[in-house]
């Protein structure tokens, strides 16, 4: 009985300090307002550069402490997901433009106008200012815009006498002179072409190829288009692509495809960003970091096309409705895009970071970046796209497209677009074929989203 | 006097048993809510259309079941999972009992050899994948470079593509957990007593009847629970699986039912197709435990 009260005591005791403390503990956090941050620029330039001006923001805003995270693409989406399903999403997350759009007519993003008119809203770049906006709000605000390039190795073209290809036509023809046997065993050790075979990637290409054959991939009712002769165009040309690609391409992921380039087993990148410059300068010979031996081509024209399309990398920061504290999350955006603090950013992957605000993009301190006097001949490609309004997010053909068809992120994840273009290129079956398979999965898919107006 | 006793006595009992009901208490709400209530939610939710960001839901009955029955991705992610579990099971108890045999034998360095054979087992998943990635890379990879030096073959093979995935997978899933049978089977090996061999010598037995007759008996119980834990966990296998190819263009070919679930939930967006995925997975596993079970249970020495 003594022993029964004994530990009934002993019970009480532990209690009343676990509760003790957690009140003390609970009082000490009230005071600090916390800001969550997930990001998807894992470069450990980039970490680094958030780490820094986190820190900075911190000293000037001594109650708000910022937690930011950086997250691999894969991870971000089934985090954010698993985050709103439990009721507690962070205050700010990057994500996909038409993730973005989708989030927003869900009502699930807050505006982020205060920051824009912070930054100032002439001093934002227009082509920035069509993602992810409604009802002439803006809620996604691009960290950073790059497009995608046509990676080659100007040496090796330029000893063959290759000229920068108008059409698909032309970088067939490219690729399979670059496609080359330089040891003498009768088989080819660089091949002409390097794609990744990743799903993101495949849609990427896929929303491109099919805006430069001057097509589209659903209709003003929704409906999938991928039995259209221009897809069709564009799924022959990816499989005669194969002939200068390397073997097992479907299994190399993005950043295999930057290893064969400057690991000079391939010669053409088809899919190549900015942030290849970075790499080069990290992996390659010091005598070979320069554009005479890797330069940038604008892509080429399909068949029914009539002017070249790439995509453009630019997740917007989003504001995420039912987050603790969005009020101090737009004060640490506001702070990061203060030129002195998104100069440190951009600087960490200059080549492939376009900054959002023309003051920095004009600005003294972005052009003395000796990246960007390096590798200016990658920019002005980058930029003859972004203002020849040639470049579109994921899957994105018109910008109409992020606020007219929602389904887009589905479709993304679904793999749909993907298994269309391996079932051609890989597993030899006829274009039509993978097609019409293509067509009813989308199709199907659609349908169950609610959003079939056929 | 003895009927007061007993009373106390009695009170006493009733108290003990409220206070063990409440030290067990938080054990068993624990329980409750991090086992019992995802899985009820996740039936229920297979119940439901239920879009995996959107908190819109609505009531679909068994329309994702019947899906499922009818998505041929579904039932070729079924049959790729059986493929990697039948195999890779196969080969982990043959690998894994042949360097179990051959670590109870004493020889210099034993011990030494017995913590490096643990190895891949001990190492994270994410690492050992990474490693063999590299490894089986056909532009760049120590294994292609080394069988082309050795002749083996003309050219790279490549393993990540889609001909060879499924033999890669395959291979470094058994690599990664053969150790586990290498520590079951050696424990048990190590408790079988000598007299049993010593009279199967005296009975003139050679050494494979001594391992068929003696050996394998013996290993039996500890064989059964081998190979249902292994079925069990290498049939609901995410991690290896999905960090080969994280969604790349090959990821198609070595899709198994949990890829396949996590597929619908988080990229499909479809949360109540993902669930009944899952739920179908759990039952699958549930009828193949009872069939396992009638078939083996009932030898004696299980």
């Amino acid at each position: 009985m003594q022993r029964i009260e004994s530990v009934r005591q002993l019970a009480l005791s532990v209690t009343c300090a676990i509760l003790f403390a957690g009140t003390v503990a609970g009082a000490a956090v009230a005071q600090t307002k916390v800001v969550r941050v997930w990001h998807t620029e894992t470069d450990p330039a980039s970490v680094k550069a958030v780490a820094e001006i986190v820190e900075r923001f911190e000293k000037a805003h001594p109650d708000i402490k910022i937690e930011a995270e950086a997250l691999a693409w894969g991870d971000l989406e089934p985090k954010i997901q698993a985050a709103l399903a439990a009721g507690a999403p962070p205050e700010l997350s990057h994500g996909q433009p038409i993730t973005c759009t989708a989030l927003q007519q869900q009502g699930l993003l807050l505006p982020l106008d205060d920051v824009v008119k912070a930054i100032g809203e002439s001093n934002v770049w227009d082509q920035i200012k069509q993602v992810c906006r409604a009802d002439g709000k803006y809620y996604g605000l691009v960290h950073a815009a790059g497009t995608s390039l046509l990676i080659y190795r100007a040496d090796w073209a330029k000893q063959k006498g290759l000229k920068a290809p108008k059409t698909w036509s032309d970088l067939i023809a490219n690729a399979k002179a670059l496609t080359m046997d330089t040891n003498g065993d009768g088989k080819p050790d660089v091949y002409g072409l390097t794609i990744p075979g990743d799903n993101l990637f495949i849609n990427i290409l896929v929303g491109e190829l099919i805006a430069a054959n001057g097509g589209q991939l659903f209709d003003d009712k929704n409906k999938p288009l991928f039995i259209d002769k221009r897809m069709i165009e564009v799924l022959n040309f990816w499989k005669e692509l194969t002939t200068a690609l390397p073997p097992g391409w479907e299994g190399h992921g993005y950043l295999d495809t930057f290893a064969s380039m400057y690991g000079q087993k391939a010669a053409m990148m088809f899919q190549g960003y900015g942030r290849g410059a970075s790499l080069i300068e990290k992996y390659v010979p010091k005598e070979m970091q320069d554009t005479d031996h890797f330069d940038v081509w604008m892509k080429p024209v399909g068949p029914s096309g009539n002017k070249p399309a790439v995509q453009v990398d630019e997740e917007p920061w989003m504001l995420l409705k039912g987050s603790k504290n969005p009020e101090a999350a737009k004060e640490f955006l506001k702070f990061f895009y203060k030129d002195e603090n998104y100069i440190e950013y951009i600087k960490s992957v200059p080549i492939h970071f376009f900054p959002i605000t023309k003051s920095l993009r004009q600005s003294a301190a972005y052009k003395e970046i000796p990246m960007v006097k390096r590798w200016g001949g990658w920019l002005e490609v980058q930029q003859e796209a972004l203002d020849g309004d040639l470049a579109k997010p994921t899957l994105v053909v018109k910008y109409e497209d992020l606020n007219t068809k929602p389904y887009l992120m589905q479709v993304l994840g679904s793999g749909i677009i993907r298994d269309m273009v391996l079932e051609t290129v890989v597993e030899g079956k006829k274009p039509e074929e993978a097609a019409a398979k293509a067509q009813a999965r989308a199709e199907a898919l659609i349908k169950k989203a609610g959003y079939a107006k056929w | 006097m003895h009927s007061s006793h007993r009373r106390r006595t009695a009170s006493v009992q009733t108290s003990q048993a409220r206070l063990g009901i409440l030290l067990l208490l938080p054990a068993m709400l624990l329980l409750a809510g991090l086992t019992l209530y995802p899985v009820l939610y996740g039936v229920w939710l297979s119940l439901h259309h239920k879009h995996s960001f959107f908190p819109q839901q609505s009531w679909a009955g068994l329309e994702n079941y019947w899906f499922l029955l009818a998505d041929p991705e579904f039932s070729e992610s079924v049959w790729r999972g059986v493929v990697y579990s039948v195999s890779t099971i196969t080969l982990q108890i043959i690998i894994g009992v042949g360097a179990a045999l051959a670590l109870n034998q004493y020889f210099p360095g034993r011990s030494l050899v017995r913590g490096i054979v643990l190895f891949p087992y001990v190492i994270p998943t994410v690492v050992a994948v990474i490693l063999w990635k590299w490894l089986l890379n056909n532009q760049f990879g120590l294994i292609n470079y080394g069988m082309v030096m050795l002749g083996l073959t003309d050219e790279p093979i490549n393993w990540m593509g889609r001909t060879y995935i499924m033999t890669s997978l395959i291979l470094i899933s058994v690599w990664q957990f053969f150790p586990f049978v290498v520590l079951a089977v050696l424990a048990r090996l190590q408790t079988i007593p000598t007299e049993l061999y010593e009279a199967a010598r005296v009975d003139g037995a050679g050494p494979l009847s001594r391992f068929l007759y003696v050996t394998l008996p013996q290993l039996a119980s500890v064989l059964f629970i081998v190979v249902l834990l292994r079925t069990i966990w290498m049939f609901t296998k995410f991690d290896t699986v999905w960090l080969m190819t994280q969604g790349g263009g090959a990821e198609k070919y070595i899709r198994t039912l949990p890829v396949y679930a996590y597929l619908r939930a988080f990229h499909y967006y479809e949360a109540g197709t993902g669930a009944a995925a899952s739920v179908v997975m759990f039952l699958l596993l549930v009828v193949f435990a009872a069939v396992y079970f009638m078939m083996f249970r009932r030898e004696e020495q299980l």
